[in-house]
């Protein structure tokens, strides 16, 4: 019988970011070799900055978004390598977990 | 300059550019590219701060930052703002002011002994600023002659890279982007050949393919480390500030739709970096052009000159520790603070005071104009008319979307841009239109044709020999005889199409805002447009309605003038507004929006209508569209106010003609004559940004200057209409001001420098003559008028009439907007109601009181004018 564990693994890497900074994650992920990405806008919640409220009427670039990615894990280290460049100037945070995935062929 | 040498790829000490290393240069790439203003292509242009990506840093700071980096002047000469304190406009009180909060130091210090006279040491700063020696500006570093001759290679390349219309063969490989277009072409450049040398070609050949591998083989063939690559980026970039601001447009701005090439800065970057690499003498790539220290021979001359004013030679110590310690920076920032203390205190005197009373009975109409600071004299002038009550509102009205007009595949972005229009809204046809669209075709057809012969290289020549018998005459009509501009605003009138679109008439039409169909960005859902219709009613404050409820956009129809949409609405992406006005009424005015809008605590008068409008802003005009759909009842009503409005155009006109050279009586032709450089000023003059209620400001001619926003903060208990304000349509006036600010101090490199010169370059821009790089910002004669300013360079004063707590915890938990205040990009006054004294928001936090800083000042120092154009010119 199989398991999940039989699904092969890949990186998973969320990115929290500013408004303003989510172009330069895009292209990060592109680069990298990402076939594809979500992006969720109007993040709310609460950091070490602070609250940060959600979506304003008309301003989509003052609130935190969040970009999903999920690559081969050997596309990984550059993309990360990118990010925590990024992140030595600005503000923002990303996580990487290791997933696994039911259709590998969308991801590479 | 660094030492001269002639580098070959194989020398270089590349080692493997793995992924990782591949990352961190995006990544400083991008981070390089923030020093280059997004550069919006002028068939939709928008108002950005030219100094918009170090706004992180507060503004003092930025500006020492953007004269080293971009090697400009950042504020007015020494010499422009003595001539303001020669013309009262700075006064010694506003002079002493600036100082005490700027440089708190200088006030706490004690009296100087000279000449046996106690002299404060604030006096003395004061009498450096207004008498002292003028800084010697540092000259930018010189790069060599061999760096210029390829800049201009570069703007070459770039036009022919992303022109779409004008070429008549296109770059191979321009779908692999730039730096792969420009690799496949550039061994045959007999002028980079000439630079480079004989073996041009085969060094060409050697380059990597890859724009990023490029770069890592130059950066370390070069010897930079990774503390300085972004610095040596930002040198190369900064070569063409013009194509660097369209390339960061392409990359963080641009729709993802959008046809057409992109210039990825990446690439940019790798070709100047490609071409510096193959050059005999290299740039300097250490960091700013400019080394921005004061000069201390400077600071000696200025002590000299104090000593020697007040006496007391034996106290030159004391003198030169205390002029030290203002810097050139300071001295410029000082004089700006002064400046701006000045017309803070000259606005806010005006706004202290009895408030105009609110009329009981229900106003024949309600006018919503856009908060554009020209529609400030409109408003007024109607406001004399009858029984109207105006409001300002940001003029997309508040339904960000994408408009198509009839017969176009082109959705166009009718919003401001901080916004990403999640819907589109098509125009169709009520009636039959297949005559009419037939006739657009053919038209269209031939003006493509004229056009693309015209832009040819040899077809220009068979054009002259087929047409110029019409086109020549029709030409020298133009230029000696400009047609005049049709007063006529009947509904038959303005319904018609362009000169091009003549044969078939027009069918009426309308906005399709209800969602339809299975595409589902098409459109509007319910609870979407009673949303829309809620946030458009509540942030303006609109309690009581009028049978007639005007929603007036804005634009203008200006000929030969590449510049035109930095004449129409910034809040609807550079557009005219009507579009935005005839989407929102139909919202508006739906019976089940309304109904919904009930449910929500907003009743709408059956009998009240909204009609759309929008005023031309050269000429003054006010056009209704949609007459057919306004009920017969509200007919009479409409025709009324529409006389009204013709008047107070006509008024508006004159009173705009007094600033503006020519003949007052073709003020409102201006935009039809196609030599005409200044078809209207624009915003030029804007200088604050007013939050509340008309009653503020409605018994003031505020001379234009500012934008006007409508709100009372007793129906936002919850702050949610003043944080959108605050966060959008202050935010895009900001950059706006920033805009007229720094093309004013600066017209060569902030601006477009002179529009006589301009030629369209890549269907994206300007060029100043024949070549070089693209010209941002705003034409010189936008913002001057020969040596005349037309606009004061200050920054924006924003201010709100709302409980300051309020105020207060929007700056708070909105960081954009509090590195705008905080880093004084914008200042704050405010007050809670029309009883309460004015308080200013420090930087550091929290409020304090304003007193005007001379109690004498006099109603003639009350005077909004502008500093130079305060009289009537006769030119």
């Amino acid at each position: 019988m199989s398991t999940w564990t039989d699904l092969p693994a890949m990186a998973k890497i969320e990115v929290v970011v500013d408004g303003d900074d989510v172009p330069a994650v895009r292209d990060l992920f592109i680069d990298a070799g990402a076939t594809g990405y979500t992006a969720v806008s109007g993040l709310s919640g609460f950091g070490h900055g602070g609250h940060h409220h959600g979506r304003l009427l008309f301003n989509d670039r003052e609130s935190s978004s969040m970009l999903i990615t999920v690559v081969p894990m050997d596309r990984a280290d550059g993309l990360i390598a990118g990010i925590r460049r990024l992140f030595e100037n600005r503000s923002g945070v990303f996580f990487v977990s290791e997933v696994h995935v039911s259709r590998p062929d969308y991801f590479t | 300059m660094s030492s001269a040498s002639t580098t070959s790829t194989s020398s270089a000490t590349a080692g493997a550019f793995t992924p990782s290393d591949r990352g961190r240069l995006l990544a400083d790439i991008s981070a390089a590219g923030t020093i280059a203003a997004p550069y919006w292509p002028l068939t939709a242009f928008v108002a950005v701060n030219p100094l918009g990506g170090l706004t992180d840093l507060p503004f003092a700071e930025a500006t020492t930052a953007a004269r080293g980096w971009f090697g400009a002047r950042t504020h007015l000469p020494l010499g422009a703002y003595r001539a303001e304190y020669a013309r009262g406009t700075v006064t010694d009180a506003d002079l002493d002011r600036a100082i005490v909060r700027h440089l708190p130091t200088i006030g706490d210090q004690r009296p100087i002994d000279m000449g046996g006279v106690r002299i404060d040491p604030v006096e003395l700063v004061r009498w450096d600023l207004v008498h002292g020696p003028d800084a010697v500006s540092p000259a930018p570093r010189q790069q060599s002659s061999t760096a210029n001759a390829l800049d201009d290679l570069m703007t070459g390349w770039c036009a022919a890279f992303v022109d779409e219309a004008h070429t008549p063969w296109q770059l191979p490989d321009r779908d692999r982007g730039f730096y792969r277009a420009w690799l496949a072409v550039a061994g045959a450049d007999r002028r980079l050949a000439a630079i480079v040398g004989r073996d041009a070609r085969s060094r060409i050949a050697e380059l990597p393919t890859d724009a990023a591998e490029l770069l890592d083989l130059v950066v370390r063939t070069r010897g930079i480390s990774d503390d300085g690559r972004v610095a040596a980026l930002r040198t190369w970039i900064l070569r063409t500030p013009g194509w660097a601001g369209f390339a960061r447009w392409c990359d963080d701005w641009a729709p993802a739709d959008r046809a057409g090439v992109r210039l990825r800065m990446l690439d940019l970057v790798a070709v100047r970096a490609a071409m510096d690499h193959l050059a005999p003498d290299h740039l300097d790539l250490t960091g700013p052009v400019l080394d921005a220290e004061p000069s201390r021979v400077t600071v000696d001359q200025r002590v000299d000159a104090a000593v020697a004013a007040f006496g007391g030679g034996e106290r030159r110590g004391p003198v030169l520790e205390l002029l030290e310690a203002v810097t050139d920076d300071d001295r410029v920032g000082l004089w700006l603070a002064a400046h701006e203390w000045n017309f803070r205190d000259r606005l806010l005197a005006r706004l202290t005071g009895p408030v105009a009373a609110i009329p009981a009975e229900r106003p024949a109409a309600q006018l919503v104009f856009c908060i554009d600071v020209r529609s400030e004299g409109f408003r007024r002038q109607l406001e004399t008319l009858g029984s109207y009550d105006t409001y300002g509102f940001a003029g997309f009205f508040g339904v960000p979307v994408r408009w198509r007009p009839l017969g176009s595949e082109v959705a166009q972005a009718r919003c401001p841009v901080l916004v990403s229009p999640q819907h589109e809204i098509a125009e169709v046809a009520l009636d039959d239109d297949t005559a009419f669209m037939s006739a657009c075709s053919t038209t269209a057809g031939l003006h493509d044709a004229f056009y693309a012969a015209k832009g040819g290289i040899a077809s220009p020549f068979a054009l002259a020999e087929s047409a110029g018998w019409f086109a020549g005459p029709l030409a020298a009509a133009r230029t000696l005889a400009p047609p005049r501009t049709s007063l006529d605003t009947s509904a038959d009138r303005v319904n018609k199409r362009p000169w091009w679109k003549p044969f078939g008439a027009a069918p009426r039409t309308a906005p399709v805002v209800d969602a339809a169909g299975t595409d589902l960005r098409a459109g509007l859902s319910l609870d979407e447009r009673t949303l829309f219709a809620e946030a458009i009613v509540t942030t303006i404050g609109m309690a009581e309605f009028a049978p007639v409820v005007v929603l007036c956009g804005h634009g203008s129809d200006t000929a030969n003038n590449p510049h035109a949409s930095s004449l129409d609405c910034g809040a609807c992406g550079g557009a005219p507004g009507g579009a935005s006005a005839r989407i929102a009424t139909a919202i508006l005015n739906d019976p089940e929006v309304r109904a919904g809008l009930v449910e929500r605590g907003i009743s709408i008068p059956a009998d009240t209508w909204f009609v759309a409008a929008e005023h031309d802003t050269t000429a003054d005009l006010v056009k209704v569209f949609d007459h057919d759909t306004i009920p017969a009842a509200t007919r009479p009503l409409v025709e009324a106010l529409q006389r009204d409005l013709d008047v107070a155009g006509e008024r508006n006109a004159l009173d705009r003609a007094q600033r503006l050279p020519g003949r007052d009586a073709r003020v409102r032709d201006r935009g039809r004559d196609w030599a005409q450089v200044r078809p209207e000023w624009g915003l030029a003059g804007n200088s604050a940004f007013i939050i509340g209620p008309r009653s503020m400001t409605s018994e003031h001619d505020l001379r234009g200057r500012s934008f006007l926003h409508s709100y009372v903060a007793e129906r936002d208990p919850d702050g949610v209409a003043l944080e959108t304000i605050m966060t959008a349509p202050l935010v895009v006036a900001q950059w706006i001001s920033s805009q007229y600010y720094f093309s004013t101090v600066e017209p060569d490199i902030f601006g477009a420098g002179d529009k006589m010169l301009h030629n369209p370059v890549g269907g994206v821009g300007v060029v100043v003559g024949q070549g070089g790089d693209l010209a941002v910002g705003l034409p010189m004669q936008s913002v001057m008028l020969g040596e005349q300013r037309a606009h004061d360079p200050l920054r924006l004063l924003a201010v709100v009439q709302a409980p300051l707590d309020r105020i207060e915890g929007i700056i708070l938990r909105n960081g954009g907007l509090r590195q705008l205040v905080e880093g004084e990009w914008i200042h704050v006054v405010a007050r809670a109601t029309d009883n309460d004294p004015w308080s200013f928001r420090t930087p550091s936090g929290g409020w304090e009181p304003w007193h005007l800083a001379d109690d004498s000042m006099t109603e003639h120092r009350t005077s909004l004018a502008h500093t130079d154009l305060s009289t009537p010119l006769s030119i």
